[in-house]
């Protein structure tokens, strides 16, 4: 994985995958994209991902949501579309190269932080500094997506808000 | 006594109920998940502030447990509180303490 700024100075940020990242992060988008439609209210991830406006006031809490989740959602998920349709790509079809303007990268870190919500509530991530060992492949798996997202959205901060600008 | 503090109380009560300008708040709370790099970008780009005033506020969240970031009418705290759910943020909406 590459990340670095435009041709010319342009807003925004270039990324580089190899073929299997971009898979990989395309299956993943479509798997968010997937629990924000069909996740239930049973389903802790969505409490990460919409937490109540007013945890002391259910009446408020409520109306809150009824305002905001739909626009909440479709957020969410055009983000979480627009990263599968980018990296969309086939096996041994070479490097990935994307282009993101500001706008585009904004919906590629607000992605990053809900796929790393979700799949954090999915290997119990609850204090960065109390690093559970993993139980099984699925935890392996799912907590290196976790550390790779973080590392991606890391990777494009630093072209986007350069310290010292 | 009981009878001033009691009609002291209804007063505080009624001054609330003709005050709906009573400031209220965005407070974002820490999260083990979102960088701390994230969050200032968030500040520094919603709310316009600039990196020296977003990384406090990213601090006291990180090392306080929470912040307020913003003050204002109710309907503007839950418009901010609706973006930083966007952002990914874990905020709430709460009344100023007097």
């Amino acid at each position: 994985m590459i990340v670095a700024g435009r041709e010319g100075g342009a807003d925004g940020v270039r990324i580089v995958l190899e073929t299997e990242e971009a898979m990989l992060l395309s299956e993943l988008a479509d798997q968010v994209d997937s629990v924000l439609l069909l996740g239930g209210d049973d389903d802790p991830a969505l409490g990460r991902l919409f937490p109540s406006a007013y945890p002391d006031d259910r009446e408020a809490a409520h109306d809150f949501t009824r305002y905001t989740r739909d626009n909440l959602v479709d957020g969410k998920r055009q983000a979480a579309q627009s990263v599968r349709d980018a990296t969309a790509t086939e096996r041994d079809a070479g490097l990935v190269e994307i282009e993101l303007d500001q706008a585009q990268a904004w919906g590629w870190l607000t992605f990053l932080t809900d796929l790393r919500l979700i799949l954090a509530e999915r290997v119990g991530v609850t204090d960065p500094d109390e690093a559970e060992p993993a139980d099984d492949e699925r935890d392996d798996y799912l907590r290196a997506a976790y550390e790779w997202a973080g590392i991606v959205q890391g990777s494009m901060l630093e072209v986007l808000d350069p310290i010292g600008r | 006594m009981t009878s001033t503090i009691e009609q002291l109380e209804s007063d505080l009560v009624a001054d609330e109920a003709v005050r709906p300008d009573l400031p209220w708040q965005t407070i974002v709370w820490d999260d083990p998940v979102n960088l701390m790099t994230y969050v200032t970008y968030v500040f520094r780009s919603y709310f316009g502030y600039p990196r020296e005033e977003a990384e406090r506020l990213m601090l006291q969240v990180h090392h306080e447990g929470r912040a307020v970031v913003a003050s204002g009418n109710r309907e503007a705290m839950e418009r901010h509180v609706h973006a930083m759910h966007g952002y990914g943020l874990q905020a709430t909406v709460s009344k100023a303490e007097p």
